[in-house]
């Protein structure tokens, strides 16, 4: 009796594993696979181009980290990028949502035009922008315009960063606003009906139930914030051409990364070290960020 | 970004898998042919990155040639989109085994690359008919290695030369500069506020290298950064000078433009030291700009300026060898290089191809033939990518005045070999 139902156990166990192998397949090849690769080039010397050749360096890829005066500049502009980034996309993101659904007309159209930056490919958006930007462009035109002073947007290492952090805030920000937006039509109307009757205005029905109640959404946009912005890449790559210039200042950790794996023979080891430290770094601010907003729902 | 990453990836992943199970169809569909009609035919793949589409068309032309000699050769030719990318893409593909037969390779990168070990020296191949004492020596021996082997020959060559504005060289009754004391002087008259620069600059080692040197220091010494050097400091002085006292240099991005060629032609620089690669370009996007050229002024009485060149090699894993070479010692060797720099857009490596095509006497290209006796080969070991990144990086702040120059260049310099150290 009892080997029968192992035996039964066992074939339902089969062919559920076959039905799940294709993708038990790709995630095993394309994510499982690649991360221990990773882990164990991390510890290792790599030789890739001519002769492969792996020679096991224990911790010593890690100790470089501690002395690169770039590694160290690239995870500052990346810290400050996260500082300054993640809490302005939030806030513009929740603030676009409530504006959308507070049932003014026209709201599908906004709610496409809002949307319709994230649907644009980053690298078509950067060229764009770098368009923008132009010491002749646009932005530079509507500054001159109302009196402001003008920069070199491009060209000028004190506001390179910043000219990336404008144009990401702008461009995922309507992304995490879909997300509040779908929360918002989540909360009862008793609520705010509840709260109209002790008589608060509109500023304090936002800030006394709106956000609360946003709480556990806010929570997960942040971190999903974290996690991307930790990950800049491609904009500071487009924008400085690959080389992180002008003087470093749009250099990220991700830029590091790619220049250390592709750009420089050999040190590929010593890459995979850094986007190791990396994943420890995000990994880090996310339980950091989880433990200052304790995820429960207040209701 | 980043949930939108993951679909990226969901979506790459399942456009991957699609694409491994298509490609072992192919591949076997491919086989059955090849075993149809055997050893009939055999495909050279070429990488190259793209240039104007007047340069494809030539390349093409000379290809065509190439294959009407060789009717059981096709060549496949690869165009990998952005120079900047394409050492990238190169060594992906070298590491994955899917190198291309043969590609262009720059001087720049030459050294580490003859280095690993994935590129077929040469020197076998080579027959008389070939004439290899044709080509400039200097451009020849920038694609030798270390034990002395050809690894690449040089298809075409660019120097630098100093490209003026004839009608504001009129307009401000000036000469032009025949030294660097003379060119800062002139600057001064030539530029008009933030309207027009006298002088256009790359802040980049590329471009300056053979200034940086002209004072006696080194920039690379045993394979590390030495650029800290007073010397080298002393003579690129007057650059970061001419920005911020005369303020009659600025760097293209300063005024919108994306590159010097592009400054000039906007009339933005009433100077710029560029290369061949500007000529055509102002041809084709500013016909009506009258301008002239002349050799790069004289530092201390002395010539001086860059040569840049880039050469064809072979991939040592490739099993198609023989055709490889053929196909190489075609573009390099005189009758194809003849086809591919008759237009002008590139200057030709070998003597006699130079001599024929004539452009020693070409009005606007004379000065650049002229700068090749004596130019310096963008090239210096291995390391040179490390320390170019790491000069570049720094240069810039001294250059916009945030920090003195030699301390901009003594931290670079730490960095850089702090960097070939660790390697």
């Amino acid at each position: 009796m009892k080997e029968k139902i192992s035996k039964k156990a066992l074939r339902e166990a089969g062919s559920s594993y076959l039905l799940l192998s294709p993708t038990l397949f790709v995630l095993l090849l394309f994510i499982i696979g690649p991360i221990l690769f990773a882990v164990y080039l991390a510890f290792h010397k790599v030789e890739l181009l001519g002769i492969t050749s792996f020679e096991f360096v224990g911790f010593s890829n890690f100790e470089k980290i501690l002395e690169d005066t770039r590694a160290k500049i690239a995870l500052w502009n990346t810290v400050k990028y996260v500082i300054i980034v993640v809490p302005c996309q939030t806030l513009l993101a929740l603030v676009l949502a409530a504006t959308l659904n507070a049932g003014l007309k026209g709201e599908k159209f906004f709610r496409i035009v809002y949307f319709l930056p994230t649907l644009t490919s980053s690298a078509v958006l950067t060229l764009i922008f770098m368009w923008m930007y132009n010491q002749n462009g646009l932005i530079n035109n509507v500054l001159k315009l109302f009196g402001f002073p003008t920069y070199n947007w491009l060209g000028d290492p004190d506001v390179a960063l910043n000219a990336i952090m404008i144009m990401n805030i702008w461009s995922t920000a309507p992304f995490f606003m879909v997300i509040y937006l779908a929360a918002l039509q989540d909360i009862p109307d008793s609520l705010y009906e509840a709260a109209e009757l002790d008589g608060a205005n509109t500023l304090q029905k936002f800030w006394y139930v709106t956000v609360p109640y946003l709480k556990p959404v806010t929570s997960f946009v942040v971190i999903m914030g974290l996690i991307g912005t930790f990950q800049l890449f491609d904009q500071s790559y487009i924008f400085s051409k690959g080389s992180g210039g002008p003087n470093n200042s749009t250099l990220t950790v991700v830029l590091l990364i790619y220049q250390y794996a592709f750009k420089n023979l050999g040190t590929m080891g010593y890459a995979a070290a850094l986007a190791f430290a990396l994943a420890i770094i995000i990994l880090v601010a996310t339980l950091l960020q989880r433990k200052f907003s304790k995820e429960e729902s207040l209701y | 970004m980043s949930p939108k990453k993951w679909l990226a990836t969901i979506g790459v992943t399942s456009v991957f898998f699609g694409s491994l199970l298509a490609g072992c169809g192919g591949e076997n569909a491919e086989k059955k042919d090849g075993e149809g009609k055997q050893g009939e035919k055999v495909e050279v793949t070429l990488a190259g990155w793209g240039g104007n589409p007047t340069e494809q068309k030539l390349l093409q032309q000379t290809l065509d040639d190439f294959e009407a000699k060789h009717p059981n050769i096709d060549v496949k030719l690869e165009v990998i989109s952005e120079q900047a990318q394409y050492m990238d893409v190169i060594k992906t593909r070298l590491i994955g085994g899917e190198g291309p037969d043969v590609f262009y390779l720059d001087a720049f990168e030459a050294p580490a690359l003859i280095e690993t070990g994935v590129l077929e020296p040469l020197d076998e191949y080579v027959t008389d008919d070939f004439d290899i004492d044709d080509f400039e020596k200097p451009l020849l021996d920038a694609f030798k290695g270390k034990d002395g082997k050809i690894y690449g020959f040089p298809k075409d060559y660019s120097t630098l030369a100093l490209l003026y504005n004839k009608k504001m060289f009129k307009e401000a009754g000036v000469e032009v500069p025949k030294t660097w004391d003379e060119l800062r002087e002139v600057a001064k008259k030539l530029t008009k506020g933030t309207e027009v620069y006298g002088l256009g600059v790359n802040p980049e080692l590329a471009r300056l290298y053979h200034i940086a040197e002209s004072k006696g220091g080194k920039v690379v010494t045993n394979n590390k950064a030495s650029f800290a050097d007073p010397k080298v400091v002393e003579a690129l002085q007057p650059i970061v000078d001419m920005h911020l006292k005369d303020k009659s240099a600025a760097q293209p991005n300063e005024v919108g433009a994306g590159w010097g060629g592009e400054m000039f032609g906007q009339g933005k620089a009433a100077m710029v030291i560029e290369g061949n690669w500007a000529i055509p370009f102002l041809q084709d996007t500013f016909p009506n700009l009258e301008y002239g050229t002349a050799e790069v002024p004289t530092i201390d009485g002395k010539k001086a300026t860059m040569a840049y060149t880039v050469a064809y090699v072979m991939n040592k894993d490739s099993n198609k060898k023989e055709a490889a070479w053929k196909l190489i010692s075609y573009l390099t060797g005189k009758e194809g290089m003849k086809t591919w720099t008759s237009k002008g857009y590139a200057l030709p490596t070998r003597k006699s191809v130079a001599a024929e095509l004539g452009y020693d006497k070409d009005e606007l290209r004379a000065p650049l033939v002229a700068g090749a006796s004596y130019a310096t080969v963008w090239q210096q070991g291995t390391n040179l990518p490390i320390i170019v990144n790491n000069f570049n990086n720094q240069f810039v702040s001294a250059f916009l005045g945030e920090r003195p120059l030699a301390k901009a260049l003594e931290e670079a310099q730490e960095t850089a070999n702090k960097e070939i150290e660790s390697k």
